[in-house]
């Protein structure tokens, strides 16, 4: 008797609670996220104001995804399991376009899943957030008539093992060979490929063996890789590219299965290659090109495109991070 | 005849035990075994490992579509895989038995069928039958030196 006189209003209170949670004034905004076969993200486009405080809650119903928002915002709410529910309370200072995303890899169409957060100016409602600005990185490989696209074959590459980037710092600190001026200069290291560079010390320090000229160049194109920026580079490359890319880059996994699956690649070839470890693909290109490539995807290869997902900063990291299937610390 | 039967008694006997008494020595040294074993919707490939007792087991586990995970209680087993991160999973395989391991993440319509086995085995009865089999061949020596074929 006792149990029903107290029980029953602390129930009651408790639903009342559970139905009406947002007493706070905290709008919720519920969300299913499911594989992009079975519908995506629904709804795949919320709008918010800036400044208001909004809850999202994740719901999973198919298969384990995980969720995460971007660009710059640096919240990972981690993999949802079927049946389970996570959620986050966030404020957006400014109006701006935003992206929650799917980082654990969970269909043939996986990297489809997106969703566009709309943060508007409350007050001027109707006026449309704007796309991100132009990238000042691609506007300029497009003015020199740089086809990201393009295959870029190394003239050279290193005989042996990976090239040391300690050893090159050793030998480009010794003050009897100074290195040219241009080895110093970060835009001009990403507009040039390791095979342009290797062709520069040539000509200048034709003294340096070949195994030098590489470590040297090693140490320069890993020189911005700081422990704190690739330790956040490797957790990104295993949720948003191993899977496409492979775990040590050597481009197999059940990505590219998928990809293949969907007669997707390269260009439309049919042996189209992901292998970001093949000195002869990549030694050839430059940063400024992977990082266009990154930003905006290839057009129809498969390839997504992390311009809406990443900041300019953070695909930086992840460029400077792909050199290092290349060179050895 | 009786005599004859008799001279095969002894050897009989120790058949017995090469075959039942239960002896460590004869276990074979330990190796480690390698699998990689691949999880999709909705099965192991393989579906079934075999090891001897103490073997080093060292799975090597990928997913190749969904998350899914490898749950093998007796042997405090129990990790998730992402499709394109491969996981380690090490143990040394000391209970002999089938064992039965689970998909521990809920990935889909037939995930409660997601099953493999683990089959460890004594590992000892190479060694019985090469036992057997040497007791065998002196006892038909022995049979052969008291009672040679011709005098019968
Ligand atoms: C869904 C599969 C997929 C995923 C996920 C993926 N890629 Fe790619 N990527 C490709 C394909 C296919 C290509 C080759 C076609 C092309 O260049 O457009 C490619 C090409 C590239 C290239 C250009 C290589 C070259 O030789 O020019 C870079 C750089 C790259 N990817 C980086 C990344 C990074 C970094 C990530 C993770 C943030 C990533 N990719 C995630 C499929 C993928
Ligand atoms: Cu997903
Ligand atoms: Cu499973």
């Amino acid at each position: 008797m006792l149990v029903i006189v107290v029980g029953l209003p602390v129930a009651a209170l408790g639903y009342h609670l559970h139905l009406f949670p947002d007493r706070s004034g905290v709008r919720t905004i519920d969300i299913v996220a499911a594989a992009p076969e079975r519908g995506g993200f629904q709804p795949d486009v919320i709008r918010v104001a800036a400044g208001e405080k909004v809850r999202l809650r994740f719901s999973v119903p198919d298969v384990t995804h995980g969720i995460a928002l971007g660009p710059g915002l640096g919240i990972d709410l981690g993999q949802i399991d079927p049946g389970q529910v996570e959620e986050i309370e966030l404020v957006f200072a400014e109006p701006g376009r935003y992206a929650y995303y799917c980082n654990t890899w969970c269909s043939p169409n996986h990297w489809r899943m997106r969703g566009v957060i709309e943060v508007y100016d409350p007050a001027n409602p109707s006026r449309l957030v704007s796309d991100s600005r132009p990238d000042p990185v691609t506007g300029a490989l497009a003015e020199q008539g740089i086809d990201i696209d393009a295959p870029h074959p190394a003239s050279v590459i290193p005989a042996a093992a990976k090239p040391s980037a300690t050893r090159g710092e050793a030998f480009s600190t010794r003050a009897e060979t100074p290195l040219p001026p241009e080895f110093d200069d970060a835009s001009w290291r990403r507009g040039h490929s390791p095979a342009e560079a290797h062709t520069l010390l040539n000509r200048e320090l034709p003294a340096l063996s070949e195994e030098e000229a590489w470590d040297i160049i090693a140490f320069h194109w890993l020189r911005d890789l700081t422990p704190e920026r690739r330790e956040w580079a490797t957790e990104q490359y295993a949720k948003n590219c191993a899977a496409c890319h492979g775990e040590a880059g050597t481009g197999t996994g059940p990505g590219v299965d998928a990809l293949r699956q969907q007669g997707l690649g390269r260009h439309g070839e049919e042996d189209e290659t992901t292998a970001i470890n093949d000195p002869q693909t990549i030694l050839g290109g430059t940063s400024n090109i992977y990082y266009a490539k990154i930003r905006r995807g290839g057009m129809g290869t498969g390839m997504p495109d992390f311009g809406p997902v990443f900041t300019e900063d953070e695909t930086w990291i992840l460029v400077d991070y792909l050199w290092t299937f290349q060179f050895a610390e | 005849m009786r005599k004859r039967l008799l001279t095969l008694l002894p050897p009989a006997l120790v058949a017995l035990g090469v075959l039942f008494v239960p002896l460590d020595m004869f276990a074979a040294t330990p190796v480690t075994r390698q699998f990689t074993v691949q999880a999709s919707q909705f099965a192991f490939d393989p579906p079934t490992l075999r090891v001897n007792r103490g073997d080093r087991v060292v799975i090597t586990l990928e997913a190749t579509d969904v998350v899914h995970g490898l749950y093998l209680d007796e042997y405090d087993v129990n990790v998730r895989v992402e499709p394109g991160l491969s996981k380690q999973i090490e143990f040394v395989a000391e209970k002999t038995g089938k064992f039965r391991y689970r998909c521990s993440v809920s990935c889909g319509s037939l995930h409660p069928f997601m099953i493999g086995e683990l089959v460890v085995m004594p590992n000892d009865a190479f060694a019985r039958a090469v036992g057997l089999t040497l007791v065998a061949a002196l006892a038909a020596l022995v049979y052969l030196s008291r009672f040679p074929p011709g005098e019968a």
